[in-house]
């Protein structure tokens, strides 16, 4: 600081100095008060104070810094230190073996105390004379000549680290060991500084851990299985929280937890989760949930990659299972336990991750484009989705509790999530509902219902209008059906058979072309009589028939025996033809039926070749039907039930050709979409470039279908050809949106 | 832009060449410094001196030739005038240069030229009488050297060659088009390869896009499709095209 003690009265220009007066003064007096203050620290260091007068000692020191001897009274309690230190060195290095910490912390604890009376007694000085030279306070200085002479003397130093090494490293071995001298010692460097302890003591403790824990890594890996390894390095983490604790500065943790993590952990982690027969896995397999915790809270400590390994691994795992899955051949004979078997995988996986893996979110989501992955690689996996949600609302939810309905549905909607080509399941879940709420076949309507709530919040209201309006048909249908009855009732007409008339809005159902089939008189009379009534009530609609979604039952006798048959109509047309004549060729049936070659055929083939339920005997017997077949009526057919249904041999699962009209269709109605999106995004932009459409355009339908860049490509040529669009004259990737 | 504007302006300036017998350039600029009025801008053209610069002609002569090959029926030059016009010139009707001709008429129809395209570009040639035409012929055919000129011509033979109330050309008709105009020093080593695949995989007419496209993939892709960039937005038959012959070259390698 400039100016000490002047500089108030520069600015006035004034200058205050102390009064001076001679003072006379014995001429050896600095020699005599130092030899009293020298011999007294010397007292205090044998630990011989009692005798002394702490007044008399503070006025020494004050007066001789008063008096200008600070210099020398400074260097004089510097050297006298110094050469006590030395002695006190000389007496620790002479102590071996255990009795060495003792002897060190005891000296140090005297240390201490000495120096904290030598500092109360040079307080003046520590005040005047030390801040105005800039000299260390009289403590630190006896704790930096504590820090040269005895710390750093070079026997004691390797002597004190070798002891407190060999110490730390029985601990770890196993043996019991009196942890206070360590403490008092580690205690004793951290007060010397904290340079002093990571210099003297840290630094080196560091480093003999890293190697000790790269060793045993080695061994470990060579003689443990994975979770056995896990345990042990899970162990000895806390072992070294729990030491620092104990005898290390607070300081110390987290340097040694990070070279334990990386020993133990980090260098070992690919070889870890990799592990034959017990890694990640073999947990995975297993359902060890504990053993991944465990992985999951190591790994989780390394920070470049430990977690993202494992959700690498794992997601790999559940990619290749997956695939295995969805390609077993076998297993995609049956869709329905093709599906179960996807969602018992789901549970599994949410299991682990609920359980095993904290709940990780970014775990939960690598599972999720696992699945999505591996589901889509199926392409009838939107088919196969609609099926098990046919079967579960036909019949598999019979008895369910409301509860378990829901939640099988709810499981199912998440893998209906992972489904890339919504719009195809859209195509399928719309020819099952069909199906099922044509044949009266759903079991509940409020699992109808729910599962289109669920697709509506999913998907839309664009998704499932046309499935809602199916409903409203069918409801309609009913009153439509009650009025009709009623009417023909007040009329007194009786049509000798009972008509059951569904009306369906033509857009909204997946309908074949109608086929025509040629109804006997009876039934031709029926249909004449709804289509009067109907077209009446709602003047300018048009009726077409769907004969070939419709169900007819019949009574029929066999000898004896009476049988109700449930068939549907093509089938019911076919056997009232045996009404009138006990045999007949099929080529006599087709010219009598009109009925399509395909569906004749399906059909000839339920009546004749299904076992027990042959109500037809068919000439030659096959399983496969003939153009040249001849066909008569099975007197002999008996069964023990009075009711028999007769399905028609359809596959429940589409066949090749079934499948490829439903793709071509799926396609065709991608186009508007595609073009659609297209345009809309280029309204807003005005010009973007080709990829740039691309990408915007699959973003946009993502939540419906993943669009085929080449497909986009074809709708934006289309659009160009259509003016909608142009190319940029001067950049041809660049398309322009014409107004 | 709004095409309907451009439109009109394209009409009016094909309005204002007919009557003075000018250049585009001179059309649209007297147009343009006149606010795209017809009249205004005639009025212009004559008062500036510009119709200096258009090389005086007998117009008798012109009409003599467009009487001499116009159909009887209607009044412009058809099919068969353009044949007999072919002969009186001595060059065939295939020949590229009749392309280049029909450009420099302004012709919008292959086969097919209607009294003002005929009398007006003619005029604006300065040829009146066979002789002349003849004589520029060589000249006309050299013009296909020049890139821009080049490049103006193939685009225009799309339209040209269209039928008009069609946004496609008819791929056979393109096929003999592309043969016409890739062929000679302009030749383009797979033209018989593009043929043959669209033959065989699209078999179905040709946008305009994919026409002008065509014209910069021979431009700037190399012929071993190496500098090809899947996503650099070639309409999707040069797509399959690429694919079609590296999978051919594919197989040679074998």
């Amino acid at each position: 600081m400039a100016g000490r003690g002047h500089g108030l009265g520069r600015g006035l220009g004034l200058k205050i100095e102390p009064f001076k007066h001679p003072i006379t003064m014995d001429p050896n007096y600095a020699d005599k008060t130092w030899k009293i203050l020298e011999d007294a620290i010397h007292e205090i260091h044998n630990q011989n104070a009692s005798g002394l007068s702490f007044e008399e000692l503070y006025r020494n020191a004050y007066n001789m810094v008063l008096h200008k001897y600070g210099d020398r009274l400074y260097n004089g309690v510097a050297a006298a230190l110094t050469r006590q230190l030395q002695a006190v060195a000389a007496r620790v290095e002479a102590a071996q073996g255990e009795s060495f910490l003792k002897e060190l912390k005891a000296r140090w604890d005297d240390h201490i105390k000495s120096t904290q009376m030598i500092r109360d007694i040079l307080m003046y000085m520590d005040r005047t004379y030390v801040t105005q030279q800039h000299k260390t306070p009289v403590f630190q200085l006896g704790l930096d000549l504590w820090r040269d002479h005895v710390v750093h003397h070079p026997v004691i130093q390797q002597r004190m680290l070798s002891t407190l090494s060999d110490l730390i490293a029985k601990e770890r071995a196993g043996e019991v060991i009196e942890r206070s001298l360590i403490r008092a010692t580690t205690q004793m460097l951290v007060d010397l500084g904290p340079s002093v302890y990571e210099a003297d003591f840290e630094r080196p403790f560091l480093a003999a851990a890293a190697d000790f824990y790269a060793k045993e890594a080695q061994a470990f890996i060579a003689s443990c299985d994975c979770p056995q390894y896990l345990r042990k390095a899970e162990r000895r983490l806390s072992e070294e929280v729990d030491r620092v604790k104990l005898y290390l500065d607070a300081s110390t943790e987290a340097k040694i937890t990070a070279v334990v993590e990386n020993e133990l952990v980090r260098e070992q982690m690919r070889a870890l989760v990799e592990m034959e027969g017990s890694g990640l896995v073999a947990m995975l397999r297993g359902d060890r949930f504990d053993d991944l915790a465990r992985m999951y809270a190591l790994l989780r400590r390394v920070a470049d990659g430990g977690l993202a390994l494992m959700r690498q691994v794992m997601g790999d795992h559940v990619k290749e299972t997956g695939r295995q899955l969805v390609n077993d051949p076998e297993r995609q004979k049956d869709p329905i336990s093709w599906v179960s078997r996807l969602l018992e995988e789901r549970d599994k996986y949410e299991a682990v991750v609920a359980r095993g893996l904290n709940d990780d979110k970014t775990f939960r989501n690598a599972l999720n484009q696992a699945f999505e992955a591996f589901v889509n690689l199926s392409p009838r996996a939107p088919e196969y989705i609609s099926l098990f949600i046919d079967d579960r609302l036909r019949k598999g939810l019979k008895g369910a509790s409301d509860a378990d309905v829901e939640a099988v549905l709810d499981k199912t909607m998440a893998l209906f999530r992972y489904l890339q080509e919504k719009d195809v399941f859209e195509k399928y879940y719309k020819q099952h509902l069909a199906k099922r709420l044509l044949s009266g076949r759903t079991v509940s309507d409020d699992a109808e219902r729910g599962m289109l709530v669920k697709l509506k919040t999913e998907c839309g209201y664009q998704f499932t209008s046309k499935l809602e309006s199916m409903f409203t048909d069918i409801r309609t249908s009913r009153d439509t059906l009650a009025d009709f009855r009623s009417r023909l009732a007040t009329k007194g007409t009786d049509l000798g058979l009972d008509l059951t008339v569904q009306v369906l809005t033509t857009g909204s159902w997946p309908t074949q072309g109608a086929a025509k089939c040629a109804l006997p008189a009876e039934m031709e009379r029926c249909c004449e009589e709804f289509r009067d009534y109907y077209l009446n009530a709602h003047s300018g609609r048009r009726l077409t028939w769907q004969l070939n979604m419709g169900t007819a039952d019949l009574r029929a006798q066999f000898g004896s025996r009476r049988h109700e048959l449930t068939v549907s109509t093509y089938q019911a047309v076919i056997l009232l033809l045996f009404n009138e004549a006990d045999s007949l060729s099929y080529k006599e049936i087709s010219a009598a039926t009109e009925i399509p070659t395909s569906d004749l055929k399906r059909s000839l083939q339920s009546l004749a070749c299904a076992k027990g339920k042959n109500v037809l005997t068919k000439t030659p017997m096959s399983k496969e039907v003939d153009e040249g077949d001849a066909f008569a009526f099975n007197d002999k057919f008996s069964a023990k039930l009075f009711k028999i249904k007769i399905g028609t041999v359809s596959a429940s699962k589409e066949g090749e050709a079934e499948k490829n009209e439903t793709r071509h269709k799926v396609e065709e109605d991608r186009k508007p979409q595609i073009e659609a999106a297209i345009v809309r995004i280029m309204k807003s932009r005005k010009t973007l470039d080709h990829n740039a459409i691309i990408t915007e355009v699959t973003r946009q339908l993502q939540p419906r279908f993943v669009p085929n860049p080449a497909v986009i490509k074809k709708r934006i040529e289309s659009l160009i050809e259509r003016e909608f669009l142009e190319r940029d004259p001067n950049d041809r990737k660049t398309y322009r949106y014409l107004a | 832009m709004n095409r309907g504007s451009k439109i009109k302006e394209k009409e009016k300036a094909s309005q204002f060449k007919t009557i003075t017998g000018a250049s585009d350039k001179v059309a649209t600029e007297c147009l343009r410094a006149t606010g795209w009025s017809v009249e205004a801008a005639i009025e212009y053209f004559y008062s500036s001196g510009l119709q200096a610069a258009v090389p005086s002609v007998d117009m008798k002569g012109i009409e003599a030739l467009f009487a001499k090959y116009k159909d009887a029926a209607d009044g412009a030059i058809r099919a068969e005038g353009v044949g007999s016009f072919c002969e009186d010139l001595g060059v065939d009707p295939s020949d590229v240069v009749m392309l280049v001709l029909s450009w420099r008429l302004n012709a919008a129809t292959m086969c097919e030229y209607t009294r003002d395209e005929f009398v007006g570009g003619l005029q604006r040639l300065g040829c009146d009488s066979l002789e002349k035409i003849k004589r520029r012929l060589p000249e006309m055919r050299g013009e296909l050297k020049d890139p821009a000129k080049w490049r103006e011509v193939y685009h225009y033979a799309f339209a040209w060659a269209k039928e008009k109330n069609q946004k496609c050309l008819q791929l056979d008709v393109a096929m003999g088009m592309w043969q016409l105009l890739f062929a000679e020093e302009r030749r383009w080593q797979y033209i018989d390869d593009w043929c043959a695949f669209l033959q065989a995989h699209h078999n179905r007419a040709i946008s305009r896009d994919t026409w002008v496209q065509l014209f910069e993939f021979v431009r700037t892709v190399k012929p071993d499709f190496s500098n090809f960039d899947e996503s650099a937005a070639w309409p999707y038959l040069i797509d399959e095209f690429v694919d079609y012959m590296r999978q051919r070259q594919a197989v040679a390698e074998d």
